[in-house]
């Protein structure tokens, strides 16, 4: 079966109120006719008013630090007084613990963050899709001051999506079919 | 305009060439001071060869001598690291926007500083050849590291904080490697948009990266914090006068936290003026610098004083001699240095012409770093002067070989450093961009309550005539 082909445009702005205007038009827009499937917003620096307009991401990268702490409080611990119960066979322990608690909580300690970190930045190259590789009409005036809109849609919607996109003030519009 | 604080119209654009001339055109004091440095470094390197021939004793290390400068740099390197990675991290935390100009340099100061600190262990373990055993791992011999060794919980520890602080340094600098990318050539462009990872600055990635940067900067708190503690307890561990103290914990991490700050308000004054940075580091951010600082060497006294208090009144004859032995005996020149250097010179910050004064910040960083260095000495060196046996009791003092070594270890670290600010951007292009954004939206609000404001008061007015 041929793979159906995507369409991207791709509009620039030179302010987040104009990007916070094109998104709402073009969500109004898909409302009424169901033609964009996806918008995404570059920018050079992080605005949480316009990225909420995009919906919700969900990136529960929490979790992963969570989980990855704990699994190297674990194994922290189970590697110390492994080790300590290794060495009671063949070195004298002198009526010292086999299993010292306070030392091993330390090596548990520096386990449980070393592995919520490494996790923490698995989890952000998984939930950001890096590294990858970048896209043919990506403008390098996005990581100087401008902001960049990417609507994905049917070739055929092609004129609705860059009326939008013009109207709202866009300084150049790219376009790319995959 | 003076450079109190910084213009909130700049423009983004603007923001990207200055920084990004900084690592194509420094002035040339950069070449001279690399070239400083790289001449210790050698002679460093030099000394090293030397002492590794003909064994620890040429550097006048004998028993019960076997822990002095090394070991004083070691404590120094780690304590320096503290202030990048911990400031940046509670900053970040508090939403201090003042930080972003200056948080990646004093992150790179982190990184570099445990890079030099990781050294002084493997010199001053004299067998070099057999460093690999401090590491934990199965072998014929079934002889494993002692777990119960604070020396061994600060090889993990030092581990995770290095590992830790790299990443955290390198993924806040993902933004600012794909602006370089933009703009690069040559080798840059390839080294550039390997380590960007094809960041294109879209929604899903800035969302990732907020949260994960917030959330390494809550396991390195906590982090940075244990790492001197677990250094502390190097000396609060042994049953040596002088070392057995039960607050040293709190007291390192405060000195931590002290000495790097004064790195971070040298290194300020030398970057602004090598990468000419007036726009960025501005004499506001100084200001702020300053005054932490200044609470951090009160925090710092308080710990010292209350150590001298808690032995002075224990009651405990060895601890008590020894006290009084740093203070009037062979090495009581060191100690009362380091109170000069790291007690009173620190009040001249609360003179507001000191704090806005570049080079006197600049001096007054030099003489608290050089207190703090010789903090670490005379903890190091003394008790091990007046130990319980009598035959061991001599006074030795570093000899050329320490004391090249010594001036080595910051040739090394601010040559690293300057490469560092020459390949990357030492200043944080992206939040820079943020803070000049929002402190400009949050200004045009403030005007626009003022109209309103105003616009209610000619009404009222017109309304009651």
């Amino acid at each position: 079966m041929r793979r159906r082909a995507k369409h991207f445009l791709f509009a620039t702005f030179d302010d987040f109120e104009k990007a916070i205007e094109v998104i709402s038009d073009l969500k109004r827009l898909d409302a009424k006719e169901d033609i964009i499937s996806d918008i995404e917003l570059y920018s050079p620096i992080e605005h949480p008013e316009v990225e909420e307009m995009l919906g919700e991401f969900h990136q529960p990268i929490q979790r992963f630090s969570f989980f990855g702490g704990i699994t190297g409080a674990i194994l922290g611990f189970i590697f110390a007084a492994g080790v300590g119960q290794s060495m009671f066979t063949v070195q004298p322990q002198g009526g010292k613990s086999v299993i010292t608690i306070p030392p091993d909580i330390i090596i548990a300690y520096e386990m449980t963050i070393l592995l919520g970190v490494l996790s923490t930045v698995a989890a952000f190259l998984i939930y950001a899709g890096l590294p990858r590789r970048l896209k043919k009409y990506y403008d390098h005036t996005v990581s100087v001051d401008q902001i960049g809109i990417e609507v994905e849609t049917d070739p055929e919607n092609n004129e609705k999506v860059r009326a939008v996109l013009q109207r709202c003030g866009a300084l150049e519009i790219r376009e790319e079919t995959q | 305009m003076s450079d109190y604080s910084m213009k909130n119209d700049i423009e983004w654009a603007k923001i990207n060439e200055d920084v990004l001339a900084s690592l194509e055109s420094p002035r040339k004091a950069f070449w001279v001071v690399l070239g400083v440095c790289f001449a210790l470094v050698l002679a460093g390197a030099a000394a090293e060869i030397y002492q590794y021939n003909n064994g620890l004793g040429v550097a006048l290390m004998n028993n019960p001598h076997y822990w002095q400068t090394y070991i004083s740099n070691f404590v120094f390197w780690i304590g320096m690291s503290h202030s990048g990675t911990l400031l940046s991290a509670i900053l970040l935390l508090t939403h201090a926007d003042w930080r972003k100009p200056i948080y990646r340099f004093a992150e790179a100061m982190t990184f570099f500083s445990i890079l030099t600190a990781a050294i002084f262990p493997i010199i001053h373990i004299g067998r070099v050849w057999d460093m690999y055993w401090i590491l934990p791992y199965p072998d014929q011999r079934a002889i494993w590291p002692n777990f119960r060794s604070p020396l061994l919980w600060d090889a993990f520890a030092i581990t995770t904080y290095a590992t830790s602080s790299a990443l955290f340094l390198y993924i806040g600098m993902i933004p600012d490697l794909a602006i370089c990318r933009d703009k690069a050539k040559g080798w840059r462009k390839k080294l550039y948009t390997t380590l960007s990872l094809g960041w294109m600055g879209r929604a899903t990635e800035w969302i990732a990266f907020r949260r994960t940067y917030v959330l390494l900067a809550c396991f390195l708190v906590p982090l940075a914090v244990s790492v001197h503690s677990i250094v502390a307890s190097d000396f609060a561990m042994s049953i040596m006068p002088g070392w057995h103290v039960t607050s040293f914990p709190p007291y390192f991490v405060a000195g931590a936290l002290y000495s790097g700050c004064a790195a971070i308000i040298t290194l300020f004054v030398l970057l602004r003026y090598v990468f000419k940075f007036e726009a960025y580091m501005t004499t506001e951010i100084m200001d702020k610098t300053a005054r932490l600082t200044f609470a951090i060497a009160m925090a710092w006294n308080f710990l010292n004083l209350s150590e001298y208090a808690s032995i002075w009144y224990s009651h405990d004859m060895f601890e008590h001699e020894m006290l009084i032995d740093k203070f009037t005996g062979p090495y009581a020149g060191v100690v009362w240095s380091m109170l000069f250097c790291a007690t009173v010179v620190p009040f001249a910050m609360a003179f507001k012409k000191v704090r806005h004064n570049m080079w006197a910040m600049f001096w007054v960083s030099l003489f608290i770093q050089l207190g703090m260095w010789l903090e670490r000495f005379q903890i190091v060196s003394p008790p091990l002067a007046s130990n319980h046996e009598p035959w061991t009791q001599s006074v030795v003092w570093p000899g050329l070989i320490q004391l090249t070594i010594t001036a080595a270890s910051f040739g090394w670290f601010t040559m690293l450093f300057l490469i560092f600010c020459k390949v990357f951007p030492s200043v944080s292009m992206y939040e820079v961009k943020e803070m000049v954004y929002h402190r400009n939206k949050h200004g045009q609000k403030k005007l626009q309550n003022i109209d309103k404001i105003k616009d209610d008061m000619i009404k009222t007015e017109e309304g009651l005539s």
